[in-house]
């Protein structure tokens, strides 16, 4: 038996299909934890209910993102452990790159499916899950005295949440120009120093999001279609997609 | 809040974190011990060297990434959220943008006890969504992949965090462009100049979020508290 045969053997799937499940069952629990808890503290279930039905359709189309990259890895480690890694704490711009790292530190030159020996596998394996587990680790550890010290839930004796709210604002608009910025640098300078000879492709594709986004913006604002608010980032991203399929032919 | 729903939303709070707490050390467990059951199945043993080895080379620099994200993410997510979050993974290219786009759907401010809520009932959603997406994606792998990976749809899977980003930035920058401005301006001049930075674009939101955090602050100075 080949080893991608055995990377893709029953056995395989059963064991990375159990941890799976005690994930999502871990996700549900605390799903049905926080509705009812909501319920108790008096938040307006319809809004509890817009936020599920809102998170679900905003996470369908990264979720298809995420499906390729199993598909990417599946031809050197198989389907399972790719399907496992991508549901349990990993990251689709960390998986393939620690993968192929960790190849070349086991000294299989490359990450294939041709060079892969189990001790490869495994090691990799081992070495995937030593370098991201880290968050988790510092959560258990230090999250609740964290939190405490930085008043999370302060907020509820006053009702006022202070510059908490504007820093976490604020550190997700630096998030999003980091991102933005590293477009335009790649277009700029991807090939070389101010050569505009890299991808505009991602530059247009976000244009176009932004655009889609400020129609829906419009028709929930001024239009009093509020309920398009819980689609806005599903469609602005379908639509930017798609429209990246139209702009790749011509880039 | 009165006295007793203050009181639930504590002992709610208390509850999360020890139940954030075991599912953690249970998944930490699992995810450590999976390569060495695997092994026992394949006949081979990992190469704790080699492993070692490995972690100094590369893990190292995963290791701060993953601080800095704990550092970063957790008080946007509060508790359940957290735990859940660093569970589950995909954090910026899903889980954050999710948890923020449903706070901002329903209007709550960070560091409040509908926060916590609002931000579990994202992440857990968000975390099943993706598990069901990818469990069914995988049964239906052999005749889904060549649509998947056919060359006229590459572009579109090729820019979904562009997309994403896209669209959350005209959704930010609109109500905080005097925010915005700035950190946008001197990141694309940062990756213009310095390109090889381009790949290390998780690392440059630390130095973007501090200056937009910084801009944010003088706002709030300025206007009293009452803005950004």
């Amino acid at each position: 038996m080949s080893i991608l045969s055995q990377l893709n053997s029953p056995f395989m799937y059963i064991v990375c299909g159990a941890i799976i499940l005690f994930i999502a069952l871990v996700s549900l629990f605390f799903l049905i934890r926080a509705y009812r808890a909501g319920k108790a503290l008096g938040i307006d279930t319809t809004k509890m209910k817009r936020v599920i039905a809102a998170s679900a359709t905003f996470t369908l189309l990264p979720s298809v993102g995420i499906l390729l990259g199993v598909i990417a890895l599946s031809g050197s480690l198989g389907t399972p452990w790719p399907w496992l890694r991508l549901s349990v704490i990993g990251a689709l711009h960390y998986e393939t790159q620690v993968a192929t790292a960790a190849a070349e530190q086991v000294g299989l030159g490359s990450l294939s499916a041709s060079s892969m020996t189990a001790t490869g596998f495994v090691t990799i394996c081992l070495l995937m899950s030593l370098c991201i587990m880290w968050g988790m680790v510092f959560s258990t550890l230090f999250s609740k005295r964290y939190l405490k010290k930085l008043g999370s839930g302060g907020g509820a004796k006053s009702g006022v949440p202070g510059f908490g709210d504007s820093a976490m604002t604020a550190m997700f608009i630096g998030l999003i120009c980091a991102y933005l910025g590293s477009y335009i640098g790649g277009f700029v300078s991807g090939n070389g120093r101010f050569t505009f000879s890299g991808s505009w492709l991602p530059i247009a594709v976000a244009l176009v999001a932004s655009l889609v986004m400020a129609l829906f913006v419009w028709l929930s604002e001024k239009k009093q279609l509020a309920w398009v608010e819980s689609f806005s980032i599903a469609g602005s991203m379908l639509l930017a997609m798609a429209s990246a399929v139209l702009l790749g032919g011509i880039s | 809040m009165n006295e007793e729903k203050q009181a639930l939303f504590e002992q709610y709070n208390r509850r999360t974190h020890t139940f954030g707490r075991i599912a953690s050390v249970i998944t930490l467990v699992l995810l450590l011990g999976v390569p060495f059951v695997i092994g026992g199945y394949l006949g081979a043993a990992p190469d704790l060297g080699a492993a070692a080895s490995g972690f100094l080379a590369i893990g190292l620099v995963w290791f701060v990434s993953c601080i800095a994200e704990w550092l970063i993410y957790t008080p946007m997510l509060g508790a359940g959220g957290g735990y859940l979050a660093f569970i589950t993974g995909n954090l910026i290219n899903m889980k954050i943008p999710c948890a923020v786009n449903a706070r901002d759907i329903v209007g709550v401010k960070a560091g409040t006890p509908e926060n916590e809520i609002i931000s579990t009932l994202s992440i857990a959603t968000s975390s099943l969504v993706t598990i069901l997406v990818l469990a069914i994606g995988v049964a239906l792998l052999i005749p889904l992949q060549p649509l998947l990976q056919s060359p006229a749809l590459a572009p579109a899977f090729d820019n979904v965090v562009p997309a994403l980003f896209g669209a959350m930035a005209y959704k930010y920058f609109r109500k905080s462009l005097d925010i915005a401005v700035l950190p946008f301006l001197l990141m694309s001049l940062l990756f213009i100049l310095v390109p090889s930075l381009i790949g290390s674009t998780s690392f440059m939101i630390l130095p973007s979020g501090a200056l937009a955090i910084g801009l944010a602050w003088l706002k709030y100075k300025k206007t009293g508290g009452a803005a950004a």
